[in-house]
This record gives structure tokens, C-alpha cells and sequence, in this order.
């Protein structure tokens, strides 16, 4: 569990490419072993974010410190203290998965186990395969094993999973979990709102370079997102009066479906009833709960339209 | 600067380029194949031997001695063309760019030529010849000399001026003595420029930068492994060239502690021009268009080939502003005339670029403008 140590305090962080503005004064924290996803669309500026965080860049203004380091002042300390596995990752083609976790060992300066580390991302029997014979999946699982190699205290994970198959995805979410469950500090960004509601303690959604919403999945869908949502297809239109009468708000679709938002259980048990007793044909039903898919879409969608030409001003 | 970071970059890149079998050949092998290319070229220029087609129409006693003269020497190989042909048709259906007709009368303009009306009157002896042939001048002259030596012979009286040579080294050196310096320089020029701009392009394009960006690694540990890496490969190579040229053409140079410093400043100087040049080649493809366009100018304007002094004299004030003019004159300075004051010199100009250069390209190199 997180405890109340920020390891990663933004304040006001903009970063402008000319008249673009890719971050416009954002602010959060992330708290020591929590697993912080950072969600946003492509090009809302969650990748420009991580890497100001990561060194990478440098903010255009705002502060942004790592375990107390203000990362423009103390680049060289924080990146010590640090793991990335960038979007993307890939390595010299022609060298080994020992070799290259051998390698950035060395460059790290430390005696990193790396059977225990290949150990750890299921890469052990690729120990001798020369890093352009690997597949995707293997690739991200290096990466992972390459960020862990100094033994960091905050690991940044930019999109492990994108162009990923579902397989090889939950091997990644599998290593993910691994690494949670070993207290490390996780900053992930991605666009996979399942990974994000698999592994994470905080979402920050960003859209347009602002932060639009921060808090726990489940906070933020019993915030944001609708009720759960029972929907009776092929009905009656005479059921939406029947279920007004219950006290609940069915809302009727040109499918001929019925939308009736539900909070229990034992709602959606009381209206089928009711409807078993008045004999209306019923095609057939489905419950839905919501999901951080559907905060995320609500929320990005909602950032005006006037804040995108805003940030190209 | 972090040597264990330099000694991890320097064997990533060394096992890298030890598994890529293409990087290896071109690196080592294709020097090597050039000098001994160039070296059978022009090792043994007096060993040139042409075919020169002749008919004789005369079949006298004066034409056989003349095919006598014209075989006698090392330049020719005569080759009896049928009389009874065309000579201008025959040369072209048989592709000969020069091919000597003696005329049927031969003999009779001989004897007309010492005595009667037509005494002191020059024969003539016509060729048929293409002039669109780069290698016919070279006949001809070779020809013409065969021909004011028999006319000098014919007056009896010994020449009048006789050239003496008299050369300014102390030993006698051939071409391939001349060409092995400027092929030594060439190769660390080419392997520096190309490995600095296609690496770059790679990373960056993996996003291999990127993730090294995160790392302690810094500027300097990055480029000292750059240069340490390149005079790896640029001693082994330069090593290849000089033991083939011994083996091969018996190129005996002197090899003395100018050498490896020329080498040194040399990879310091093209690294860095990589690295000014790593912003104009951000993939792979224009890497290797930025790499040319800089490449391909120095090795023919050099005097890497040829001398400088062959080329218009606009070209040679342009050649003494690239800087592998200097290395090749100072590496034939210090390892052809032996002469320490002149290698001193060029050495100087080379090591003062070398330094801008290298310092510009240590400004320049920032990971997140490469990104």
C-alpha cells in the first residue's frame, strides 16, 4: 500500500514547443509504492510530462522534483534513482538480452543480480537470443528488466503494452503486478483504461495538456461515470411507463431497447419482476457497470474545443 | 567522464560491429581491396604493354625492320592486320583504337628519301585511330617516341640533350608508396564520419537515445567512447592496409610515433565533424546522403587519388581548405620524406581543427535535441 511520502511533486509545469502549448500548468503528486497512471488521448501530453519527470526535458516553467531533487537542478542524482522503460523500447540489435542488462549494469555502476532479474520477467531462457530476434512482447519484458537494473525507487513505464497481442499483454500486466506487489513506485502512462483500472491506486486523466481529473478508479467512476445501466432490448414502450412508476428514470431508445439507470442489484431484480407480472414481452437484457473507459471518453471529450486552439495561441 | 561507462559503451559497439558482417568489410576489407586494386594499377607503369594492330601492305625488307623496331621494346605487341582490308572499316567492325598502315611502297619511298628529287622529304606512315578511346593519346605518344628515336638513329649522330633524373628523396618511391598514406586516410575519414552519422540516426530512430538519455551516461562519456571506439577500428584497419601493401607491393614506409598521433588527431576531427553533422541526418537514409555529400569531396579533391596540383588552381585553394588535405600531407610527410618539420606543420593545422571541431560537436551533442 502507498504510504503519504510524495516521491513526485508537479507544480505548475508548462512545457511550450514554440507556440504549442504540449503541458499548461499541471499539478500532482505521486505517493511512495503507489502505482500512478497517467492517462490521455494520443498527443494530450502525458509522454511530454513523463519526461520532463524523467530528465528528458526540460519544463518550459514550473517545478518538478524526484525523491526531494529538483530534476533540472540534480538531473545526474535522480537519474540514479530512477527506471524508464520508454514507449517503444528497443536496444543495440545485435547484442544479447544478458548482455544488454550486462551493459546497462555497468553503466549504472551496480551489481545487479540479472538471472534474477530475467528471472523476474520470464526472460531466462532468452538469455543468449540477440535482441532482433526477440518479439514484441519479449522486447517490453527486457525493457522492464533493463529499468529494474539499478534497483530504483520509481519506475516510469511509458505505454508497456501498446502494439502488444493480448497475450503478451498480460504476460507485461503480470510482471506489473510483480513489481507492485514489491512496493516499487510505479508512474505508468498509457491509453489502455483496463490496464489502468487493473494496476493502478491513481489515475490523472490528462487532455490538451491539462489535467482534467485525479483520483483513485474507483473514486473517479462512482464520480464521473453513469449508473449502472440495465438496458431490456426489444420492449414494449408501455414498460417505461410501468418502471417511472417504480421511482427509477428509463430513458427509450430508437432500438426499441429501454435504458433504465440501476444502483443495486436489487434494483434490477424489483424491475424484472415487475415486468414478469405485467406480461410485456422482453427480448432480451443486459447490465451494464460503468468503467474508466467511459470517464475517460466523458472527461476528454468534455475539454472544450476553444482550449485546443488555447493551446496553439 | 566515467571510464566503466566508457569501456560498457566501447563493448557494445565492438561486439555490435564484430556480428554485423557488412560493417566489418567495408570497414577493413575495402581499403585493403583499393590498394590492391590501384597498387597493380600503376605499381610498374614501364611494364605497359598495348596491342598495335599493323598492315603491312609493303611485306619489304624496310617494313619488317620497322615491325622489328616497334616490337623490340616493352610498349607494344604488334598484330598483323590482312591487306587486303579496309583499315578504317577494319578498326571499327574490330573495336581497335589505333591500328598502322604502311604503305605498299614503303621500301621505295625509303630509298626515294635518301637519294633522287625527294631526298630529306619525310616518309609518311598514317594511323588509323578512335579518338573517343581514353587510352589512344598514350599509344600514340608511345608511338610518336619509337618513331623520333628511329628518325634520330637515321641521322647516325648521338642525341643532342640527354635528360639526367635526379630525385629529392633519398630512395626511390613508387606510385603505391604515394597512394597507401592517402588510403590509410581515407578509411579512418570514411569509417569515422559514416559510423558517428548512421549510429546516431539509428539510435535516435530506435529511440535507443531516448532510453540512454535516462542513464548516467553523459556527453563526454558518449563521445570519449565514440573516439576510443574509432581508433580501435582505425589502428586495425590501418594495420590491414600497411601489411597487405608490404606483403603485396613490398611498400616499405616509415612507420614512427607520427603515425599513430596523425591517427588520433584524424579520428578526433571526423567524430567531431559527425557529430556537427548528427542534426542534418535524423534517419537512416539521410544519414548516409549527409555522409556522401561531405565524403565523396574530400576523397577526389584530397589528394587522396592524385595530387593536388593535377586539378585547376581554383580546386586546389578549395582542396587546402578540407582538412583531409592535411592529414594526407602529413601522413606522406612523416611516413614518405621523413621530413619532421613539414609533418610538424600539417600536424599543427590538422590537431587546431581537430579541436574546433571536436569542441562545437561536444556543444552541439544534447540528448533532448537528438531525441
Amino acid at each position: 500500500m502507498p504510504n503519504t511520502e510524495s516521491v513526485i511533486v508537479v507544480d505548475k509545469l508548462c512545457k511550450h514547443y514554440g507556440a504549442l502549448r504540449a503541458v499548461d500548468n499541471i499539478s500532482f503528486s505521486v505517493k511512495s509504492g503507489e502505482v500512478f497512471a497517467f492517462l490521455g488521448p494520443n498527443g494530450a501530453g502525458k509522454s511530454t510530462t513523463a519526461e520532463v519527470i524523467e530528465t528528458i526535458r526540460v519544463p518550459t516553467s514550473g517545478t518538478v522534483t524526484v525523491l526531494g531533487m529538483d530534476v533540472t537542478k540534480r538531473k545526474a542524482e535522480v537519474v540514479r534513482r530512477i527506471g524508464v522503460l520508454p514507449q517503444n523500447f528497443s536496444s543495440f540489435d545485435r547484442i544479447t538480452v544478458h548482455e544488454t542488462l550486462q551493459y546497462y549494469a555497468s553503466v549504472f555502476g551496480c551489481r545487479a543480480d540479472i538471472d534474477a532479474l530475467m528471472d523476474l520477467t520470464h526472460l531466462r531462457d532468452k538469455s543468449a537470443a540477440l535482441f532482433n530476434t526477440l518479439s514484441g512482447g519479449l522486447k517490453q519484458r527486457l525493457g522492464i528488466a533493463v529499468a529494474l537494473v539499478s534497483d530504483p525507487e520509481i519506475i516510469f513505464l511509458d505505454e508497456p503494452t501498446t502494439g502488444l497481442d493480448p497475450h503478451a499483454r498480460r504476460q507485461v500486466w503480470e510482471v506489473l503486478k510483480g513489481l507492485k506487489g514489491r512496493g516499487k513506485t510505479v508512474f505508468l502512462t498509457t491509453h489502455y483504461m483496463e490496464e489502468a483500472e487493473l494496476l493502478a491506486d491513481t489515475v490523472a486523466i490528462i487532455s490538451n495538456g491539462r489535467i482534467v481529473a485525479i483520483d483513485s478508479p474507483a473514486r473517479l467512476t462512482e464520480e464521473h461515470a453513469e449508473q449502472t445501466r440495465l438496458t431490456l432490448k426489444s420492449i414494449d414502450p408501455a414498460a417505461a411507463v410501468s418502471i417511472r412508476k417504480m421511482g427509477f428514470s428509463p430513458i427509450l431508445k430508437d432500438d426499441d431497447s429501454l435504458w433504465v439507470p440501476v444502483k443495486t442489484p436489487e434494483d434490477v431484480r424489483r424491475i424484472l419482476e415487475e415486468l414478469d407480472r405485467s406480461g410485456l414481452a422482453l427480448g432480451g437484457i443486459d447490465v451494464r457497470k460503468p468503467n474508466l473507459e467511459e470517464v475517460f471518453l466523458k472527461l476528454t471529450a468534455e475539454a472544450p474545443a476553444a482550449r485546443s486552439q488555447d493551446r496553439a495561441a | 567522464m566515467t571510464p566503466r561507462i566508457i569501456v560498457a559503451n566501447l563493448s557494445v559497439r565492438l561486439k555490435s560491429f564484430y556480428r554485423e558482417r557488412s560493417a566489418m568489410f567495408f570497414t577493413f576489407a575495402f581499403p585493403v581491396i583499393l590498394v590492391l586494386v590501384f597498387g597493380t594499377i600503376f605499381t610498374k607503369p614501364e611494364h605497359l604493354n598495348f596491342d598495335l594492330p599493323v598492315q603491312d601492305n609493303s611485306r619489304s625488307e624496310g617494313s619488317a625492320r620497322l615491325l622489328e623496331m616497334l616490337a623490340s621494346g616493352d610498349a607494344f605487341t604488334v598484330t598483323p592486320v590482312p591487306v587486303a582490308v579496309d583499315p578504317t572499316q577494319y578498326a571499327r567492325e574490330h573495336g581497335l583504337n589505333l591500328l598502322l598502315v604502311i604503305p605498299k611502297d614503303f621500301e621505295a619511298l625509303q630509298k626515294q628519301r635518301v637519294v633522287g628529287p625527294n631526298a630529306g622529304v619525310p616518309m609518311p606512315l598514317e594511323y588509323v585511330y578512335d579518338p573517343s578511346s581514353t587510352a589512344v593519346d598514350t599509344k600514340i605518344r608511345l608511338l610518336d617516341t619509337i618513331v623520333a628515336a628511329a628518325n634520330q638513329k637515321a641521322t647516325g649522330s648521338p642525341p643532342a640533350i640527354k635528360l639526367v633524373a635526379q630525385s629529392i628523396l633519398s630512395e626511390r618511391y613508387r606510385f603505391i608508396e604515394f597512394f597507401v598514406p592517402g588510403i590509410i586516410a581515407m578509411a579512418i575519414m570514411t569509417s569515422c564520419l559514416s559510423n558517428a552519422l548512421n549510429m546516431n540516426a539509428e539510435l535516435r530512430q530506435k529511440g535507443i537515445l531516448r532510453k540512454l538519455a535516462t542513464t548516467p551516461i553523459t556527453r563526454a562519456d558518449w563521445l570519449a567512447s565514440s573516439i576510443v571506439y574509432q581508433l580501435i577500428l582505425s589502428v586495425i584497419s590501418t594495420a590491414a592496409i600497411l601489411l597487405v601493401s608490404f606483403i603485396v607491393f613490398d611498400v616499405r614506409l616509415h612507420i614512427g610515433i607520427w603515425l599513430p598521433l596523425i591517427l588520433v588527431v584524424e579520428v578526433i576531427a571526423f567524430v567531431g565533424i559527425g557529430m556537427l553533422l548528427t542534426p542534418f541526418a535524423k534517419e537512416a537514409e539521410s544519414a548516409s546522403a549527409v555522409a556522401n555529400a561531405f565524403l565523396f569531396p574530400m576523397m577526389f579533391l584530397s589528394g587522396t587519388f592524385f595530387p593536388v596540383e593535377m586539378m585547376p588552381a581554383f580546386l586546389q585553394t578549395f582542396a587546402k581548405l578540407l582538412p583531409l588535405y592535411y592529414v594526407n600531407e602529413a601522413l606522406r610527410a612523416a611516413m614518405i620524406f621523413v621530413d619532421d618539420a613539414a609533418t610538424l606543420r600539417l600536424f599543427g593545422v590538422t590537431t587546431a581543427f581537430a579541436a574546433v571541431v571536436f569542441v562545437a560537436g561536444t556543444f552541439r551533442t544534447r540528448w533532448d535535441k537528438d531525441l
